[in-house]
């Protein structure tokens, strides 16, 4: 059966020990820039401090409940949804929906287009602008560790129980009872979003003041990227100008790796 | 060649390479079956490694997980992410030694609760968590020729600087410490067991004055010189803040002396005074910037002069500081303190270990009650020595009877306590207690002994102390010529105004900052 992560937003205590277990496991590169900022600067970047060495990342948003000030941490990553608009935008098949959940990608197919970055709802792939034979970067939510019946790297080390990995039915099942016990925000984000996911996200406070892409839509989106693409296929051409202009807003004041 | 590869490994694949990869042999399945398309272990990533806590299958929760949050902000620790390898040990010392961590509830409100003791350093057996390093800031006031640089050391740093120069653990280098401290260039060398002693008197009149009911204040009186006690008093028990002694830290009384009594007498510019502690200690960092640790420009009614202490650095950081000067320690001579505040006895050299505190304060409370000196059974008390978690002595004194007294250290052992009190159930006069284990010798800012923290390197730091004191001249706070001269000159009496202004503190409930744990028993969340 598929599996799921669980994201209980007021559990997060902001420790960053799923960040670090993701690096760990991944053998991801740090970046002293990366490494110096705070939950709260991610949380005003453009990208949620998503790069390509940086998988996951913790952000902090200051918000108000109940005439008190609060601090919610909100853990970023691919979102891993169910029709993956990635996969279907790839006609080189780099990408791939597993039946146990993850949307993993193999970067010996891929021809370095781009499509999948347009095509992704939420905005969390990365392209290696620096390195000589770049690729496309992401979560894969540990697929191997999944395949071998070991949960994610990041949930085997969160020590409040804020991101639970499991069968992602029961996760949400799980996700509404604590919504009716704990009071929280009636939506389970992910549950219809871009036809359902594999992360889920509850929360006590507003997911559009957590820049949540709330707008998405509830419809799978393959059918929709492929009639989008097929629509303007011209589209492609003009992307990489965009991107490389993306690039160097994101980048800016950032100092090249060496 | 072999060389060649030992310099390529990163300090991750070689814990991948000595921690094996059992966790990933045999999984070569192709899990989607049909056509070429990618599989999981074609995709990118996943080639690293995890403690092995972490890769068993199943769900939370199961072992020791994660690690402590620690705030960007935190005046006292920072977390190298680098060099963490998730392995628990914070998380372990925070929440069990120290029962800090999870004795919340959860959403956390807008701060992470810590006491600032910096256990987590001493634990981490990767250097990920240490202080933060104010020693750019030293280092530019001594550049600087305009300004006074006057420095403070703790009790205990004399008995642990030496470990950072190789020398065993326990090895006392007082006279080498003020040694290198005039060499880095401080203007004047000042010791804390100065304060120390002051303490003594202003904290034992207190307790006098509350035992006889003059002032208003409960029994028992518990001691206030750690502030990470304090902290877990004013986070987790502010009902209790009445019965904190109103006495600064030495550190602070110190601090605060520095900028009125030194700066009149030798007529220094107090706007020009910088004033550094080096502590065994990282939540002095915490305590040096509290709002209300900002007596001398009160009390000179001058907004320009700057927080009693300027910075605080831990013992590490001061080798630090001597490392990066190319001064060789070991062959440095043996210097003494400074004249007005450099005097301690060895009443004041004893704060620095578990117990030490009470049984200077029981020295001096026998002198205070009685007008003679302690009998020489109270130079030894040894009820309140050695690294138990909490002593208990009853001390005979003459026209009052037995007087209760108690010692803890360690907050989890503090917390077991302070419950036992709020049940009514607190039969001492006065308690002591200090935040870390063993008290400030093992300290946060303490060198990492090359073991994992122990009582055997506990015990050795702690026997240094009590040898200093043995062997020192005066034994008895009151005793210190030097505080005889400061009430003589500059603040009358213990408790006088002047020295409730200069001398004494309040504290703040911090039981806001979050939401408080509602089960006992309940463990993490
Ligand atoms: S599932 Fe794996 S790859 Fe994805 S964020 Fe968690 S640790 Fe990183
Ligand atoms: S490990 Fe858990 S508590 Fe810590 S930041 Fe990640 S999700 Fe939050
Ligand atoms: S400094 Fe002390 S209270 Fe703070 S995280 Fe470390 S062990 Fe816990
Ligand atoms: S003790 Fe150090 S290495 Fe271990 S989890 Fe904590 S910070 Fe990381």
């Amino acid at each position: 059966m598929a599996k799921g992560v669980l994201v209980d937003i007021p559990k997060c205590i902001g420790c960053e020990s799923c960040s670090v277990a993701c690096k760990l496991w991944n053998e991801l590169e740090w970046d002293e820039q990366e490494k110096c900022k705070t939950a709260e600067d991610r949380a005003k970047e453009p990208n949620n401090g998503l790069w390509p060495e940086e998988w996951t990342s913790i952000n902090r948003f200051d918000l108000e409940k109940d005439g008190e000030s609060v601090a919610r941490y909100v853990k970023t990553q691919c979102m891993h949804c169910e029709d993956p608009a990635c996969v279907s935008s790839c006609f080189s098949k780099a990408f791939q929906k597993l039946p146990e959940g993850p949307v993993i990608y193999d970067q010996s197919l891929c021809v370095g287009c781009r499509y999948c970055m347009m095509a992704c709802p939420f905005d969390v792939l990365r392209y290696e602008w620096k390195k000589a034979i770049p690729g496309v970067r992401k979560c894969q939510m540990c697929a191997t560790r999944v395949a071998n019946n070991q949960e994610t790297a990041c949930t085997s080390v969160c020590p409040t129980g804020a991101i639970t990995f499991g069968e992602r039915e029961e996760l949400l099942a799980e996700a509404k009872k604590r919504i009716k016990e704990n009071g929280y925000v009636d939506r389970v984000f992910g549950e219809k979003e871009a036809g359902g996911t594999s992360w889920l996200y509850i929360s006590d406070t507003p997911f559009e003041k957590m820049r949540f892409r709330t707008d998405v839509t509830t419809q799978p989106l393959p059918s929709y990227t492929e009639g989008y693409m097929k629509a303007t296929p011209f589209v492609g051409v003009g992307w990489a100008a965009i991107l490389a202009g993306l690039y160097v807003y994101n980048n800016k004041g950032k100092e090249p790796l060496d | 060649m072999a060389s060649k590869a030992v310099k390529n490994l990163s300090r991750r694949s070689f814990l991948k390479f000595v921690g094996g990869t059992a966790g990933l042999v045999g999984i070569s399945l192709n899990l989607t079956g049909c056509g070429d398309p990618a599989t999981a272990d074609e995709a990118i990533g996943g080639n690293g490694w995890m403690p092995t806590q972490y890769n068993a299958p199943g769900n939370w929760p199961t072992n020791v997980r994660g690690r402590v949050p620690i705030d960007p902000a935190n005046p006292a620790i920072v977390r190298d992410d680098q060099k963490c390898i998730l392995c628990g040990q914070c998380i372990e010392v925070c929440e069990r030694i120290q029962s800090v961590f999870g004795n919340y509830e959860l959403p956390i409100k807008k701060d992470f609760v810590c006491v600032n003791c910096g256990q987590c350093i001493q634990w981490c057996p990767s250097g990920a968590i240490s202080e933060r390093d104010d020693v750019n800031k030293v280092f530019k006031a001594l550049a600087d020729p305009n300004v006074t640089v006057v420095v403070q050391t703790a009790p205990a740093t004399r008995i642990g600087l030496g470990e950072e120069f190789g020398m065993p653990v326990g090895t006392n280098v007082q006279g080498k410490q003020v040694a290198a401290l005039r060499k880095l260039g401080f203007d004047v060398v000042f010791d804390t067991n100065f304060t120390a002693d002051l303490t003594i008197m202003e904290e034992g009149t207190e307790l006098v004055k509350r035992v006889t009911g003059e002032l208003h204040h409960p029994i028992p009186q518990m001691t206030s010189c750690c502030p990470g006690w304090v902290k877990f008093v004013e986070y987790f028990y502010p009902e209790l803040i009445p019965n904190l002694s109103s006495a600064k830290s030495p550190q602070q009384m110190e601090g605060a002396l520095i900028k009125t009594y030194f700066a009149e007498k030798k007529e220094v510019d107090p706007k020009k005074i910088f004033s550094v502690s080096i502590m065994p200690c990282t939540a002095k960092k915490f305590e040096c910037q509290r709002p209300e640790m900002n007596s001398a420009s009160k009390e000179l009614n001058d907004s320009n002069v700057s927080p009693d202490v300027d910075v605080v650095l831990t013992t590490r950081e001061l080798a630090r500081m001597i490392k990066r000067a190319g001064i060789d320690f070991a062959s440095l001579p043996e210097e003494e303190y400074d004249k007005l505040m450099g005097t301690g006895t060895g009443a004041g050299v004893i704060f620095g270990t578990t117990g030490g505190v009470m049984e200077a304060a029981v020295r001096s409370a026998y002198f205070l009650i009685t007008g003679q000196q302690p009998p020489a059974a109270l130079w030894n008390l040894t009820p309140v020595r050695g690294m138990q978690g909490v002593k208990e002595a009853a001390v005979n004194i003459p026209g009052v009877g037995d007087v209760k007294v108690a010692v803890i250290s360690g907050l989890a052992n503090a917390r077991k306590v302070m419950d036992q009190m709020k049940a009514g159930n607190a039969p001492w006069a006065f308690m002591e207690i200090m935040a870390c284990p063993g008290g400030c010798e093992y300290g946060g800012g303490q060198p990492r002994a090359s073991s994992p923290p122990s009582d055997e390197d506990r015990n050795r730091r702690a026997a240094s102390l009590y040898n200093i004191d043995a062997k020192a001249k005066l034994r008895n706070s009151h005793d210190n010529p030097e505080i005889k001269q400061i009430y003589a000159d500059f603040l009358t009496a213990p408790m006088s105004e002047k020295a409730e202004e200069l001398l004494h503190t309040h504290y703040v409930s911090r039981a806001d900052d979050f939401i408080p744990k509602k089960s006992e028993d309940k463990k993490i969340f």
